[in-house]
């Protein structure tokens, strides 16, 4: 689409005809422009980093709101860290259960995605209608999505309903007093909003793979399996890992849906970090020790998305294919 | 890829089923909207409204409009949280794509080879909300930002930031630079050739990102919850609260305000769906 000239000739171009002009002086981004990233790190400055150092302080002593201010608090060292890693049960599958949730969210998501996409590389009429139409879920507001399926789900709703008539009366669950139940709802839910993304992400990726290794594979005898597998996938795979790394970013911090669906029971089976977190600091206070996970949650999180982020950071930092 | 073909029939039926399954759950709220308050929670579940209504809607900013129909009325109107949304919204889009721009432009043209500068906006995106929610809430309280709309318009700036900075990127890195190195040649300072020619051309970039980044706000959950005592109020706030306070009686009036909340983020969301996944992946992915 870039209507643009090889960049070599241009910049020749300019400086057999403009030596040293105002521009070219300015080359390095001399003057107010070179300043212009300045407010958006200032930002990120006092909103976010200044925040975080004070958490971190926080988080290496023992201060409760009820103890006067954080200048009073005591310092303990990394007894809230060894608390959280070696005693705290309740952290502890909080964080599996995360991992497990966000791990099954992003296999579903992205294999009804990828499903979604390939179908959409057929032709068949009101295509375009039906593309809006996939895409919806992800322009709901997350608790709006979360108080839908709070809905559904209950002992009376539809959801229910539709299971008695297809398997009978004992095919109803109550979808919330169970945890695998209440756990799965979550799943859908999350998994409902979600593979729009994918869907979308991964049909601009198969729609943007060049034509010709595609019928040179076809010329050469390949099936239409093996094309997809062995000459279409490698090269979907840049775009594959940042769905990935953009949906994990994402789902890890899960909190709205689970907010308005189950509050995290039946007691603490669908409490994902965030919500352990929420309840550790806003509902008994235990800011500090919430802070603390909060770091170790951090910390974990920004491994493990640098692992998957090795292999296309570039590209990413780019912006250009 | 090669020429498309047609859908075969077990294809066309998948699709059909997963279209349902799309559009299930939008159905539901909706009808439940308009339901009148003897279908909310019959059992069976009603699915089409016998008698449908707009009751649940006026409700929403009448609170004894309800009473019509023999139920008490709600504890709150939704009007302060729909007021407090749109101020919050509207005021930290605009904050967030303005400071984005200036990020944008200057990430693009001047620091292609300084890594660290679009690292520490994007950063901003991997903190857990609820981790920097604590902190917030002890820094606002010291200086009296709790409960106020600077407060939230500044966290709701802060984390939108990201999003604004890396789309608006995209698209400034698709124009040449040669453009306006053109323009300076006439004599323009850089600032000003940014402003007269770079900005007018992403203009359609512009808009979509301000759409996109007005959803994320709207959108925003957690820090109002945690920042909103008496003051301030948002429409997901109320929402929650209507479920917490109600125990689940007043359906017909929550799926009313969850269908006002939703209404405007389809509408724009259809608007600027091209570039949605842009904005939801940083840039990376163009359409």
């Amino acid at each position: 689409m870039k209507t643009e000239v090889a960049p070599e000739i241009q910049t020749t171009m300019q400086r057999e005809v403009i030596p040293a002009t105002k521009a070219h002086r300015n080359k390095n981004g001399r003057g107010v422009s070179r300043y212009m990233t300045v407010p958006g790190l200032l930002v990120s400055l006092f909103v976010l980093v200044i925040p975080l150092l004070v958490a971190l302080y926080m988080s290496f002593t023992d201060w409760s709101p009820t103890r006067g201010t954080l200048l009073d608090a005591n310092l303990i060292g990394f007894e809230n860290y060894s608390e959280l890693l070696f005693w705290d049960n309740r952290f502890l599958h909080a964080v599996v259960r995360t991992l497990l949730i966000s791990g099954t969210c992003l296999v579903l998501e992205f294999s009804l995605g990828l499903g979604l996409a390939v179908l959409f590389l057929r032709e068949f009429r009101g295509k375009s209608v039906l593309f809006s139409a996939f895409l919806t879920p992800m322009m709901v507001l997350p608790v709006v999505v979360g108080y839908i399926f709070w809905m559904l789900f209950q002992s009376n709703g539809p959801v229910n309903q539709l299971l008695e008539i297809m398997f009978g009366a004992e095919a109803a669950v109550l979808w919330f007093r169970s945890p695998s139940h209440a756990v799965a709802a979550v799943i859908i839910t999350e998994v409902w909003h979600w593979t729009p993304l994918f869907f979308l992400i991964l049909l601009s990726g198969l729609k943007s793979i060049p034509e010709n290794p595609v019928r040179a594979a076809i010329i050469l005898g390949a099936s239409p399996r093996q094309v997809f597998w062995r000459v279409v996938m490698p090269m979907l795979k840049p775009v594959i890992i940042v769905a990935f790394i953009i949906r994990a970013m994402e789902v890890i911090k899960l909190f709205d849906e689970v907010f308005m669906l189950t509050r995290g029971g039946p007691g603490s089976s669908t409490e994902t970090i965030s919500l352990y977190i929420y309840k550790l600091a806003f509902n008994d206070f235990q800011l500090a020790y919430a802070a603390a996970a909060a770091f170790l949650v951090l910390i974990g999180s920004l491994t493990l998305i640098h692992l998957m982020l090795l292999p296309v950071r570039d590209r990413l930092l780019e912006g250009n294919r | 890829m090669t020429e498309p073909k047609k859908l075969t029939t077990i294809q066309a039926i998948i699709l059909f089923i997963a279209l349902i399954l799309t559009l299930f759950p939008i159905f539901w709220i909706v009808m439940t909207a308009i339901k009148p308050p003897t279908d909310w929670n019959a059992s069976p579940a009603i699915w089409i409204p016998s008698e449908p209504t707009l009751v649940n809607f006026m409700t929403l900013f009448d609170p004894d409009a309800i009473r019509a129909y023999g139920v008490g009325g709600v504890s709150q109107a939704a009007t302060s949280a729909v007021i407090g949304s749109i101020i919050a919204s509207v005021t930290a889009t605009i904050f967030s794509v303005a400071i984005g721009l200036f990020s944008a432009i200057g990430i693009s043209r001047y620091a292609k080879n300084s890594k660290w500068t679009p690292l520490v906006i994007l950063s901003g995106r991997m903190f857990l909300p609820a981790a920097i929610a604590v902190p917030f809430v002890i820094i606002f309280s010291n200086i009296g930002l709790t409960d106020t709309y600077t407060g939230l318009i500044a966290i709701y700036v802060a984390i939108t930031l990201p999003f604004s900075t890396w789309m608006l990127k995209s698209f400034v890195d698709d124009l040449p630079r040669e453009i306006e190195e053109a323009a300076m040649i006439d004599g323009r300072s850089r600032l000003m050739a940014h402003i007269t020619v770079t900005i007018p051309l992403i203009k359609g970039g512009l808009f979509a990102t301000t759409m996109f980044i007005f959803i994320l706000n709207w959108s925003e959950f957690l820090f109002a919850l945690v920042l909103s005592y008496s003051n301030i109020n948002t429409i997901p706030v109320q929402l929650a609260k209507y479920v917490t306070a109600t125990a689940g009686t007043l359906y017909g009036v929550q799926a009313a305000l969850a269908v006002l909340a939703m209404l405007p983020l389809i509408v724009v969301g259809y608007y600027i769906q091209s570039h949605l996944a842009r904005g939801m992946t940083f840039g990376a992915i163009k359409q």
